[in-house]
């Protein structure tokens, strides 16, 4: 790569990475109020039955060194977060972001696997119906796509493991992650990263947004200059057709396939964040699922980063504006 | 007459037809189903609000458990209790309707508010419209229910009070795109240099004129996310409870009878969530295609 093609990339960058900051500011914010709102604060566990008034609490808050405006709970807390320590579980005491670490790479061997299931399904299918239009083939995937993203993605779950493992005895129920043959760790995996990927409920508005975009494509002047001159119609069409609608469909859908991940995992007894995070609820263990909603908010930035850093570096004009 | 119009940079011809007698037989096909559902689930809330019902959908028969569709006396067979599949199928919209409506409400409310703000001030209240937008796009959206839901407290209104918020992006973006547009073919500045005052400018001619297909379309597609993520949560157990019937814990109570090959229990429901959920987004797409002049299938 020329250095010319890589200033662009390293001021959109950095401009990005800034936002990015500065929503997972904000991120951090929504989550605050929301546990700030919240009736269940440590201190009026402490306090039950005991003192009730406004005044007393705020004394004994005073008392125990605990700030008591809300700003300033806020910045301890943020002050806090940003040292790496986001608190513990309450049901197991454990440090809350280790233990987000330790399950949250299966969550993103999921998270990506499934990702590309979708692509190997949808990319095809809007390219053959962007280019052919609606005939006897298209037309019916596209209807089946509706179909699979009404479907609830539990039920497709349950569906599979009854076929494939139940019946066909092709693929393990028990999930290996401890014990059990390592070498065949992968193969537990399949189940889920299939169900994920086909029943996100997204893969008929892929289909839709890529279809348009290759169709708005193919019909720009570019590309019937090249189809006129022979040269090669795909080569051109790629750029703007395929690779920026891809990578601002997969930059859009992250948050809902972390969204099907929790309940996906929780159908294949996957050990994962959504898991940890439906457990958290039922614990109502806030200090984890903080966490995990913190960190996943993370996950979705990173993607409009991919997102914003494909468009420059195939459009570096963009970086201008 | 033939007026002309511009949709996505390109100039259409709209003939004075009106837009049943121009519309595709597939869209009419999709938008027809999807009236189809909206009525069901209409008369199958009213059926069940005013007791009109086959069954007791709580009546338990222990004689008659797990019975295969089509059994004399109850059209879809019964639950591993015994329970009358299709009472209780009626019964379970109840879990969605009032929670969903209300979810629908508080997205098109906030977003035509936000989207007018952004779209017809600019400047500033785009900046800081924009950033709130990104911010509820970073979390995923069941996420931030379960933290809710262990901040607060299991609830279906405070389930879809979120899904409503979470919402107030798409609709205000559509919303400010549609301004911009407007704005780009010098529509407003010709209502503002005739001088009508700017309640009538939004209010008539942008959302009345202008936004009121979107609005509805996207009034659609937000049902069918609420009744989805109040059937996942069902599944989750954070849903309705028990023996109040919702599809989502009918799908999950069934599942324990899967293993035995024993489906029905637990497909019923989820058939009747994939027929709505598919009408839903048909009877948006149909109706974007019908009256947005879209055409991309």
């Amino acid at each position: 790569m020329k250095l010319s093609a890589i200033r662009p990339i390293a001021l959109v960058l950095t401009r990005e990475l800034a936002i990015t900051g500065f929503l997972l500011l904000g991120v951090s914010f929504v989550v605050f109020i929301i546990l700030y709102l919240s009736p269940g604060d440590p201190f009026s566990v402490l306090l039950e039955g005991q003192l009730s008034t406004g005044e007393a609490r705020a004394g004994l808050r005073e008392a125990l060194g605990a700030p008591t405006a809300w700003y300033s709970r806020y910045l301890s807390w943020l002050a806090n977060m940003l040292t790496g320590n986001f608190g513990s579980s309450i049901r197991t005491g454990l440090p809350v972001l280790s233990e987000v670490f330790r399950v949250g790479f299966n969550t993103l061997i999921l998270t990506i696997g499934s990702l590309i299931i979708t692509l190997a399904i949808a990319v095809p299918i809007a390219l053959y119906s962007a280019v052919r239009g609606t005939n006897r083939i298209s037309w019916p995937l596209t209807m089946f796509s509706y179909v699979i993203s009404a479907l609830p993605v539990f039920w497709l779950g349950y569906i599979v493991i009854y076929f494939f493992t139940h019946k066909l005895g092709l693929f393990p129920l028990a999930f290996g992650f401890s014990g059990g043959d390592q070498k065949y760790r992968w193969l537990y995996m399949l189940l889920p990263i299939f169900v994920l990927g086909v029943g996100n409920g997204t893969i008929s508005e892929v289909i839709r947004f890529l279809r348009a975009e290759m169709a708005r494509v193919m019909a720009e002047d570019y590309i019937r200059t090249a189809r006129a001159k022979g040269a090669s119609v795909w080569k051109h069409a790629f750029k703007e057709g395929l690779l920026i609608p891809v990578t601002e469909m997969i930059a859009s859908k992250i948050p809902f396939i972390l969204g099907g991940a929790v309940i996906v995992e929780q159908v294949f007894n996957w050990p994962g964040m959504g898991r940890m995070a439906w457990q958290a609820a039922q614990d109502r263990d806030y200090p984890v699922i903080m966490g995990i909603a913190i960190l996943a908010a993370v996950l979705v930035r990173m993607g409009s980063l991919l997102q914003s850093v494909v468009y420059v570096a195939v459009n570096p004009r963009a970086a201008e504006e | 007459m033939i007026r002309y119009t511009q949709i996505s940079g390109e100039i259409t011809e709209l003939s004075d037809l009106p837009f049943w007698k121009k519309a595709g037989a597939v869209d009419l096909a999709y938008v027809g189903y999807g009236l189809v559902i909206v009525t069901l689930v209409v008369a199958s809330y009213c059926l069940g609000s005013l007791n009109l019902l086959p069954h007791n959908p709580d009546d338990i028969d222990l004689e008659l458990m797990m019975a295969p569709p089509l059994t004399p006396g109850h059209l879809l067979g019964t639950d591993f209790m015994g329970r009358d599949m299709l009472s209780r199928l009626i019964v379970g919209i109840q879990a969605y309707f009032l929670p969903g409506l209300l979810a629908v409400l508080i997205s098109l409310v906030f977003g035509t508010v936000f989207g007018v703000l952004a779209g017809y001030r600019g400047g500033r209240s785009d900046t800081v419209i924009t950033y709130i937008n990104n911010l509820v796009d970073s979390f995923p959206r069941l996420v931030l229910i379960l933290l809710v839901i262990a901040a607060f407290k299991p609830d279906i209104y405070y389930i879809m009070l979120v899904v409503g918020l979470t919402n107030v992006p798409v609709v205000a973006s559509l919303v400010k795109g549609k301004i911009l547009f407007l704005k780009q073919k010098n529509f407003i500045e010709a209502d503002i240099s005739l001088g009508l005052p700017t309640s009538t400018i939004i209010l008539q001619h942008i959302l009345w004129h202008n936004c009121r297909a979107a609005l509805i379309i996207q009034a659609t597609l937000g049902m069918a996310e609420a009744i989805l993520m109040e059937t996942s949560l069902s599944y989750l157990g954070f849903g309705v409870q028990e023996p109040t019937p919702s599809w989502g814990n009918m799908v999950q109570a069934g599942a324990n009878y899967f293993m035995q090959g024993k489906f029905w229990p637990s497909t019923a429901p989820a058939l009747a969530i994939l027929f709505t959920i598919l009408g839903f987004h048909l009877l948006g797409d149909g109706l974007n295609n019908l009256l947005e002049g879209k055409r991309d299938a």
